[in-house]
């Protein structure tokens, strides 16, 4: 079973992404965190095969997370797909400099996870 | 100011329609007074800093605020509890977000995340004083309204 950390401050978001990313069939564990301080904490304490992350939280934002997360050797290669309201071209280009593996904008849907989850392997 | 505005009514337009699945009716784009008392009941509030200064601000009243997150949660709500507070930020969040996109070759701008205020006419007072405020009113549902309200001004070269 793989474990997908859905990282964002708004629960109902998080729902929505679980729902959608549900809809894929793809058997998977989810676990969440509101920000990215949380979503440290939750990969300090268990494996995790990809993480769905938001840009703006409290605490840690979404880019300092991920920042802080390819700097450590062990979750070099963790898939981290941005699930974002951040539609600007230099946000795309900051995550994906930074260590993104792809970048999904706000609001989701299910074609647009079926599209970038057919690019990784969990 | 006016050019800037564009953008987002097409975004609302769109986030509206993708998000919460509902068509919305846009009317006539007014100039309001900065520290105006409106008749809503919460709004949404997200500052812009970066390259322009100012803030994008979507007001309804309780009822539509609780229909929205029906909407989004699948589950009914009765008064503005967390769930509600949650799913107007988002909403607002989302807008301002998307609205970027439009205004990429303008500004780089940077977006707080959202303050929501709540009160029987509350009225909102803008960051920047020579910035006008755009107010857009859209209908949705069948006799709801909501506004959205931008006030943007630039900071390049200052």
């Amino acid at each position: 079973m793989k474990t997908v950390l859905v990282v964002d401050d708004s629960r109902i978001m998080r729902n929505i992404v679980k729902n959608t990313f549900s809809e894929l069939k793809i058997p998977c564990q989810f676990i969440e965190a509101s920000n990215g301080k949380e979503a440290l904490q939750q990969l300090e304490s268990q494996s995790v095969h990809l993480v769905l992350l938001d840009w703006n939280m409290p605490e840690l934002s979404g880019i300092d997370f991920l920042k802080q997360v390819r700097a450590m050797d062990q979750h070099k290669n963790m898939p981290i797909i941005m699930v974002t309201s951040e539609s600007a071209k230099y946000n795309v280009i900051e995550a994906l400099k930074n260590g993104a593996t792809d970048y999904i904008i706000k609001p989701v849907n299910e074609k647009i996870f079926v599209e970038k989850l057919s690019k990784i392997t969990l | 100011m006016e050019q800037y505005i564009k953008p987002f009514i097409d975004v609302c337009v769109n986030v509206f329609k993708e998000f919460i699945g509902t068509e919305l009716k846009v009317g006539r784009p007014y100039f309001a007074e900065s520290s105006s008392v409106n008749e809503w009941d919460i709004s949404a509030v997200i500052g812009l800093t970066g390259e322009a200064r100012g803030a994008v601000v979507v007001s309804m009243k309780k009822e539509l605020a609780m229909k929205l997150t029906d909407s989004l949660t699948g589950s009914k709500h009765d008064k503005l509890d967390a769930d509600v507070i949650d799913a107007i930020g988002e909403i607002v969040n989302i807008i301002a977000g998307n609205a970027k996109k439009g205004l990429e070759e303008t500004f780089r701008l940077v977006i707080s995340l959202p303050t929501i205020v709540e009160g029987k006419e509350h009225s909102i007072k803008w960051p920047n004083s020579q910035a006008r405020i755009m107010c857009i009113p859209f209908d949705i549902f069948e006799g709801d309204t909501f506004s959205l309200s931008v006030a943007i001004e630039s900071v390049k070269g200052v």
